[in-house]
C-alpha cells in the first residue's frame, strides 16, 4: 500500500520532470526564432545558413528534433556551448559543486535559525520577543534577496570589513578561508528561507502547545522548556518539512541572485550569463538541473510526509 | 459587538472624530499599509511635475556625490540626479506590478474558477498544466520565457508585464481552483442549480460575489511580491532598458557606489522595499478585515 503510493508519486514526479524538459527545450529551441541566423550573424549567407541547420538537425520536424535532443540529454550529452564551443558537462560541472557547497552551508545555518526563532517566538507567545521576531519576520519577507544581499555587503564588507566583498571560493587557500568568503551569501540565503519557516513553525508550535496532551505534561510538573523542546517541537517540525521543500525552490530562485550580488562562480551565476547570450545548450542544462533538483526536493518532501505521517498513507 | 469595518459609511463619515474612530478600529497594518500606498500612489501620479529633474538628464553634479541639499539622495555614475530617478520610477514600478498582477488573476482567476466549476476532463488537464508549471522555480521560468520572446522583445515593458503574468497565472489558477471546489458544494449553490438557473449565471451572480474576498487577498498577496520579481529581473540586468529609472536596475547600477556614495544605492532599496512592506501590510490588514467578517456570514 504505501509502496504504491510511494511509487506512484515517483512516476509523477519523472512524468513532471520529463514535461518540464519539453518546456525548456520549446522555450528555448523553438520560440526564440532561427538559430542560424543568431549564430552566424546578419552577413551570413543562405548557403552557409542550410549548412548549419543540417548539421544541427534544425532542418527537422520539432518533435524528431526534440526525440534527438531528449536522447542526447538522458545520457547526460548537453552539447557544446554555442559562444564558446566548449562542452557544457565540462561547464556546468564545476560550477554545480560551488553552488552545493553555498547551499548546503545555507541549509546548515537556515535549521538552527528558524528552530531557534520560531520556538523563542511560540514559547512567549503574544509577549515583546513574539511581536518583535514576527515584525522582523514581516519585514524580512518583504525586503528582496537582492536588497538583502547589498545591505549585508555594506554593513559586513564595506562599514566592517569582516568579509570580503567578492566571494571567490577558487583562491581560498584554507577551510577558515574559504567559510569567510561564503558566510556573507549563505547567511543571506538562510535568512530568507527562515522567514517564511519562522511564521509557519510558530503557528504549528502554537497549536501543538494548545493540545491536550502538552496540558498533561505541564499539569505533571515538567519544565516548561522540556515539554516546549521535547514534547511540542517533534510535533510541530513534521508539516514544517513541506516547507523546507518549499524553501529549496526560494534558495534555487535566491541562488541565482545572491550568486550574482557576490560574484560567486556557480549554476545561478551560469544561468543568468547564458540566458544573456542566449546560449541555448547552457540554459538548457542549467534550467533542467535546477528544475529537477526543485522536482526531487519536493518528492522528497512528500514521500517523508507519507512515511512520518500514517494517516496520508490512505489519501 | 465591535463595529464591522467593512461598512464604514453606516456611521456618519463627516464628522472628522468618528472618521478617525472608524480608521483606529481597522487592524494596524491595514492603515500603516494603506498610509504607506498612498504616498507611493501620489508620488507616482504626480512626481512628474515636481521632480527636479529628469530621469535621463545627465551632468546634474559631480558623480557619486553624497547627500546633499541640491541632491536629496546624491548623484550616480553618470552624474544623475538620484531623488528624481526614485521619484520618476515610482509610477513605473506601481504600474507593472499591478498591471501585471491584474492579467493574472484575471486569466489564472479565471481558468481556476471555470476549472474548479466545471470539473470533469477539463479540470483533469488544467489541474496537470497548473502542477507542471508550478513545478518550475519561479526565477529559471521567468528566464525562460525572456529566453523563449528571442532578442527582439528584450529590455520591453510588455515583456516585462507578460513574464510576471505568466508566472503568477498557474498560481491564481490553482488557489482560485481550490477556492471554486470549495464554493460548489455549498448549500446555496446546489439551490441555484436546482432553480434551475444557468451555468453563467450561477458563475456570475453566486460564485464571483463569494469568491471576491479569497480572490482580492491573493491579489494583494501576489501584487505584493510583483515589485520583488520586477527588481530582481531588473537587478539581474533583464529587465527594462536603461535608462528608464527603474529601481531593481538603478541598485545594478549603482552597485559600485556603495563605498564613495552609500545614499546612491540605499534610496531605490529603501523605495523598493517599502513599497513591498507597504503592499504586505496592507493585504495583511485586508485579510483580517475579511477573515473576521468571513466568520460572521459564510463566504
Amino acid at each position: 500500500m504505501i509502496l504504491k503510493l510511494i511509487l506512484s508519486r515517483i512516476i509523477t514526479g519523472l512524468l513532471t520532470l520529463l514535461a518540464v524538459s519539453l518546456i525548456i527545450f520549446v522555450s528555448t529551441e523553438i520560440l526564440p526564432g532561427d538559430v542560424a541566423a543568431r549564430v552566424l550573424g546578419r552577413f551570413a549567407t543562405e548557403e552557409s545558413k542550410q549548412i548549419f541547420r543540417q548539421q544541427l538537425h534544425l532542418d527537422r520536424p520539432v518533435p524528431e528534433r526534440y526525440a534527438i535532443w531528449l536522447s542526447r540529454v538522458v545520457r547526460g550529452d548537453f552539447g557544446s556551448s554555442i559562444v564558446n564551443q566548449i562542452p557544457v558537462n565540462k561547464v556546468v560541472g564545476p560550477k554545480l559543486v560551488n553552488t552545493s557547497i553555498l547551499a548546503v552551508y545555507a541549509f546548515v545555518l537556515y535549521i538552527p535559525l528558524s528552530l531557534v526563532l520560531a520556538t523563542l517566538a511560540a514559547a512567549f507567545r503574544d509577549r515583546p520577543v513574539d511581536a518583535a521576531i514576527s515584525v522582523l519576520s514581516l519585514v524580512g519577507l518583504s525586503i528582496p534577496e537582492f536588497v538583502m544581499a547589498t545591505i549585508l555587503l555594506i554593513l559586513f564588507a564595506v562599514s566592517v570589513p569582516i568579509f570580503p566583498v567578492l566571494s571567490v571560493i577558487e583562491t581560498a587557500q584554507t577551510l577558515p578561508d574559504a567559510i569567510r568568503s561564503l558566510t556573507l551569501p549563505a547567511v543571506t540565503l538562510a535568512i530568507a528561507m527562515s522567514v517564511y519557516a519562522i511564521r509557519m513553525l510558530r503557528d504549528n508550535l502554537i497549536e501543538v502547545l494548545d493540545s491536550e496532551y502538552i496540558r498533561m505534561a505541564m499539569l505533571k510538573g515538567l519544565p516548561r522548556y522540556r515539554v516546549v523542546l521535547w514534547h511540542a517541537l517533534p510535533n510541530a517540525v513534521i508539516p514544517a518539512l513541506n516547507v523546507t521543500a518549499l524553501n529549496l525552490a526560494y534558495l534555487i530562485g535566491g541562488v541565482v541572485v545572491v550568486e550574482r550580488v557576490f560574484s560567486y562562480n556557480g549554476i545561478g551565476s551560469l544561468l543568468v550569463e547564458s540566458v544573456f547570450l542566449r546560449d541555448a545548450p547552457l540554459i538548457e542544462a542549467t534550467a533542467l538541473l535546477v528544475s529537477a533538483v526543485y522536482i526531487l526536493a519536493n518528492l522528497f518532501a512528500d514521500v517523508m510526509a507519507i512515511l512520518l505521517n500514517p494517516r496520508l498513507r490512505t489519501a | 459587538m465591535a463595529a464591522n469595518p467593512l461598512q464604514p459609511r453606516s456611521r456618519p463619515l463627516w464628522r472628522l472624530g468618528v472618521c478617525f474612530q472608524q480608521i483606529q478600529r481597522l487592524p494596524p497594518t491595514l492603515t500603516i499599509g494603506g498610509a504607506i500606498l498612498l504616498v507611493y500612489f501620489l508620488v507616482g501620479f504626480t512626481a512628474r511635475f515636481w521632480a527636479p529633474y529628469d530621469y535621463a538628464e545627465i551632468g546634474t553634479g559631480i558623480p557619486f556625490s553624497q547627500s546633499s541639499p541640491q541632491h536629496p539622495f546624491g548623484v550616480d555614475q553618470l552624474s544623475r540626479d538620484v531623488f528624481s530617478r526614485v521619484m520618476l520610477g515610482t509610477d513605473k514600478e506601481l504600474f507593472l506590478s499591478l498591471t501585471s498582477t491584474f492579467i493574472a488573476m484575471v486569466l489564472g482567476g479565471g481558468l481556476g474558477l471555470l476549472s474548479g466549476f466545471v470539473g470533469g476532463w477539463f479540470d483533469e488537464i488544467v489541474t496537470r498544466l497548473i502542477d507542471l508549471f508550478i513545478s518550475i522555480p519561479i526565477l529559471i521560468f521567468a528566464l525562460l520565457v525572456i529566453t523563449a520572446a528571442g532578442p527582439e522583445l528584450s529590455g520591453s515593458l510588455i515583456l516585462l508585464v507578460i513574464v510576471v503574468a505568466l508566472v503568477y497565472l498557474p498560481r491564481i489558477a490553482r488557489m482560485a481552483r481550490a477556492a471554486a471546489i470549495d464554493l460548489a458544494t455549498r448549500d446555496f449553490i446546489t439551490i441555484a442549480r436546482a432553480r434551475g438557473e444557468s451555468m453563467w449565471s450561477i458563475v456570475w451572480r453566486e460564485f464571483a460575489p463569494n469568491a471576491t474576498g479569497v480572490l482580492l487577498v491573493e491579489f494583494g498577496v501576489r501584487a505584493g511580491w510583483a515589485p520583488v520579481l520586477i527588481g530582481t529581473l531588473g537587478f539581474l540586468g533583464f529587465g527594462v532598458r536603461p535608462p528608464t529609472p527603474e529601481w531593481g536596475l538603478m541598485i545594478s547600477e549603482n552597485r559600485n557606489a556603495i563605498v564613495a556614495a552609500p545614499v546612491v544605492v540605499l534610496a531605490p532599496m529603501l523605495a523598493l522595499s517599502f513599497l513591498v512592506i507597504g503592499l504586505n501590510f496592507f493585504t495583511d490588514g485586508l485579510a483580517r478585515v475579511l477573515g473576521r467578517s468571513a466568520r460572521r456570514s459564510p463566504l
